[in-house]
C-alpha cells in the first residue's frame, strides 16, 4: 500500500501536484547536503559515546581503587634484616604478634588482621607463577590493618610506635602510587571531557554553518516570509526542527553504533584479570543512562544551534 | 494610514532613485502609483511593505513612525499589508493552497478555517480545480491570480499590488480589480502600481506620479465627476 502511495507521489510530482504533507514552509528537508550533516552528527556523538565510556571507566576504576583502599593500611615485617641476613620464621610470627598487639591498643586503629602464610602466599603467586614452590622461600610477615581515622597524624603516630618495636618493620599507607595512578586517571578524564566539549562544540560549528548554507539556499523565501510578517521566531522555528530531526537521526545511529562497540569492547576484555587492578569494562547503570541521553544533548545542541545562528542573520533584514 | 515626508532613497553610494517623496494616504483610500518605467516605483512600493528602510525622511504607517520601531512591531505593521509582487514570488515548492495559505498560518489561524477561507477564495480567482499545483507548472495568469489571492486573503488593512493585472487578461483583470474594489469598500487601503491607462481610467482613483525621483498626486477629472455624483 506504501508503495502505491508513494507511485502515486511521484506521478504526481511529475505532473506538477503538490504532496499532500506539507511540514515546512520553505524546503530544507530537500536541501543538499542533508545526509551529510546527519553523517557528521552520527560520528560525532559515536566519538563522544567512545569519550564518555572511557571517561566513566577510568572514574569507576579510580574510585574503586580509593574506596578499596581508603582508611586501609598494610604493615610489613621484612623477611631480610638490614645488612642481608634473613629472618627466622619464628622471628617473623613474634615480630607480627607483638607489632598487632601494639596496633590494636592505638585509638585509630579499627581491625588489625595478621595474613596467614597461604594469604602471603596467594598473593605473591599472580607475581612469581603458579607453578613456583614455595619451599625454602622467605616470605615476609604481613598484617592488615583497618583504621577508624585515616589522618596523616594517625599514620604517623602508628609509624613511630611500629619503629619502637623493630627499625625494620614497614608501614605502607598506599598513599604515594595511589595518588600517582589518581593524578593519571584523573588527568584521562579531564582529556576525555575536553574531547567531548570539542565534539560538541564541532556539530555547533557544523549545524551553523549548514543551517547558513540553507538560509542562503532559501534567500529569497526567508526574506518573502519575512516580508509578510512571519516574526523571527515563526521563520527560526523551521530551521530549529529540520536540524532538531537531522540530529536526532545522527545522534541515534551514532549512539547505538558507540553503544555497540563499548559492549563489544566490554566483552571482548572480560572482566579485567583476577588482580582486581585493571577496570571492569562494563558501564553501570547510571552511566548507560547517561549515554542514553547523548541524543537528546545532541538534539538541543543543534536546535539552539540552529536558533541562534538564524536569529543572527535574520538580525540583518529591515 | 501611510505618511512619507521628505522621503529619499538610494541604493549604496550611487544617486538617491527617491527624492523629497511627501504624501499621504488616508485609511480607506485607493491609489494608483505610475510613471514612467525606471521612475522609481518598485522602490517606493518596497519602502511602503518595509521592504527597505529609507535613507533620509519620516515614514509613518498605522499612525506609527517605523525609523526606531523594534523588529517585532515590524512583523506585526507586516502583517496588516498585503503584497502582490511584480514577479508573484510564489514559493515554487508550496502548492497555490499553502501559498495562499500562507498568511493566515504567520498569523496563527486554525487550520480548519485556513482550509474553508482559502479553497473559497482560490474557487473565486477561477483556482478551484488548481489547488494542489505547483508554481512552476502554472501558467503566468494563473501565479498571478494565485500572488492576488495570497496577498489579499488575511483581509490585509492596506494592499499594495505592482501590476497586478499585467499577465492577465481583460475579463479576469476587470473582476481582479472589482475585488480590489470591494476590499476597498470594506475599509482596505489600496495603492497599485500600473502602466495601464485603460485601467487607470476605468476605476478613475487617485494617482501618485513618479517622475525624475519625485512624487506629485493627481486627481482625474472623471473622478472628481464621480465623486460629485455621490459614486463613492
Amino acid at each position: 500500500m506504501n508503495i502505491l502511495n508513494s507511485l502515486f507521489r511521484t506521478k504526481d510530482k511529475q505532473l506538477g501536484v503538490a504532496e499532500r504533507g506539507r511540514r515546512y514552509d520553505l524546503p530544507l528537508n530537500k536541501s543538499a547536503g542533508t545526509g551529510f550533516l546527519i553523517l557528521l552528527v552520527a560520528l560525532m556523538t559515536f566519538l563522544a559515546v567512545m569519550a564518555l565510556g572511557a571517561s566513566f571507566t577510568l572514574g569507576e576504576m579510580a574510585q574503586r581503587w580509593a574506596s578499596g583502599l581508603e582508611n586501609r593500611l598494610t604493615v610489613e615485617i621484612p623477611a631480610e634484616i638490614t645488612g642481608g641476613a634473613l629472618r627466622s620464621p619464628s622471628d617473623i610470627a613474634y615480630l607480627s604478634e607483638k607489632t598487632a598487639e601494639a596496633l590494636k591498643a592505638d585509638p585509630a586503629v579499627e581491625t588489625v588482621e595478621i595474613m596467614g602464610e597461604a594469604d602471603v602466599q596467594a598473593l605473591i603467586s599472580p607475581w612469581l607463577g603458579e607453578d613456583l614452590s614455595f619451599e625454602g622461600l622467605p616470605l615476609p610477615g604481613l598484617i592488615s590493618v583497618k583504621m577508624r581515622i585515616g589522618t596523616p597524624e594517625a599514620i604517623e603516630r602508628l609509624r613511630h610506635t611500629l619503629k619502637g618495636i623493630n627499625q625494620d618493620i614497614h608501614l605502607d599507607a598506599h598513599e604515594s602510587w595511589l595518588k600517582d595512578l589518581l593524578r593519571l586517571t584523573g588527568a584521562l578524564k579531564f582529556a576525555a571531557a575536553a574531547i567531548t566539549l570539542i565534539i560538541a562544540l564541532t556539530t555547533i560549528a557544523a549545524i551553523a554553518g549548514a543551517v547558513r548554507s540553507r538560509m542562503a539556499e532559501h534567500k529569497a523565501d526567508v526574506e518573502l516570509l519575512h516580508l509578510m510578517g512571519a516574526s523571527d521566531l515563526y521563520i527560526t522555528r523551521q530551521f530549529q526542527r529540520h536540524a532538531l530531526i537531522l540530529a536526532l537521526r545522527g545522534a541515534l545511529a551514532g549512539t547505538a553504533a558507540g553503544g555497540l562497540a563499548l559492549l563489544l569492547i566490554g566483552l571482548s576484555a572480560g572482566n579485567g584479570g583476577d588482580t582486581g587492578l585493571l577496570p571492569n569494562l562494563h558501564l553501570g547503570t547510571k552511566h548507560v543512562l547517561t549515554l542514553i541521553l547523548l541524543p537528546c544533548a545532541a538534539c538541543l545542541i543543534a536546535s539552539l544551534a540552529a536558533r541562534f545562528t538564524v536569529l543572527r542573520v535574520l538580525a540583518l533584514m529591515p | 494610514m501611510i505618511k512619507f515626508e521628505h522621503v529619499g532613497l538610494r541604493y549604496g553610494v550611487g544617486p538617491e532613485v527617491l527624492s523629497d517623496i511627501d504624501f499621504t494616504l488616508e485609511p480607506g483610500s485607493f491609489h494608483f502609483l505610475t510613471g514612467p518605467s525606471g521612475a522609481g516605483k518598485t522602490s517606493l512600493m518596497s519602502l511602503m511593505y518595509l521592504g527597505r528602510k529609507p535613507t533620509r525622511g519620516l515614514v509613518t504607517m498605522f499612525g506609527r513612525s517605523i525609523n526606531k520601531m523594534e523588529r517585532p512591531q515590524l512583523s506585526a505593521i507586516r502583517q496588516r499589508i498585503g503584497v502582490v509582487f511584480q514577479e508573484f514570488r510564489l514559493l515554487p515548492h508550496l502548492s497555490a493552497f499553502d501559498n495562499v495559505a500562507l498568511p493566515l498560518r504567520i498569523l496563527g489561524r486554525p487550520e480548519k478555517e485556513i482550509r474553508s477561507n482559502v479553497t473559497e477564495l482560490l474557487e473565486w480567482v477561477g483556482l478551484g480545480d488548481h489547488k494542489m499545483m505547483l508554481p512552476p507548472t502554472m501558467s503566468g495568469g494563473q501565479q498571478q491570480r494565485t500572488a492576488i489571492a495570497r496577498a489579499v486573503i488575511a483581509r490585509p488593512k492596506l494592499l499594495l499590488a505592482d501590476e497586478p493585472t499585467g499577465n492577465l487578461d481583460d475579463e479576469i483583470g476587470f473582476r481582479l480589480m472589482t475585488l480590489f474594489e470591494q476590499l476597498n469598500r470594506m475599509g482596505t487601503t489600496i495603492v497599485i502600481a500600473t502602466h495601464s491607462q485603460t485601467i487607470m481610467d476605468q476605476f478613475g482613483h487617485p494617482r501618485l506620479v513618479l517622475e525624475h525621483g519625485g512624487l506629485r498626486v493627481e486627481e482625474p477629472k472623471n473622478w472628481i465627476r464621480r465623486k460629485i455624483e455621490g459614486v463613492f
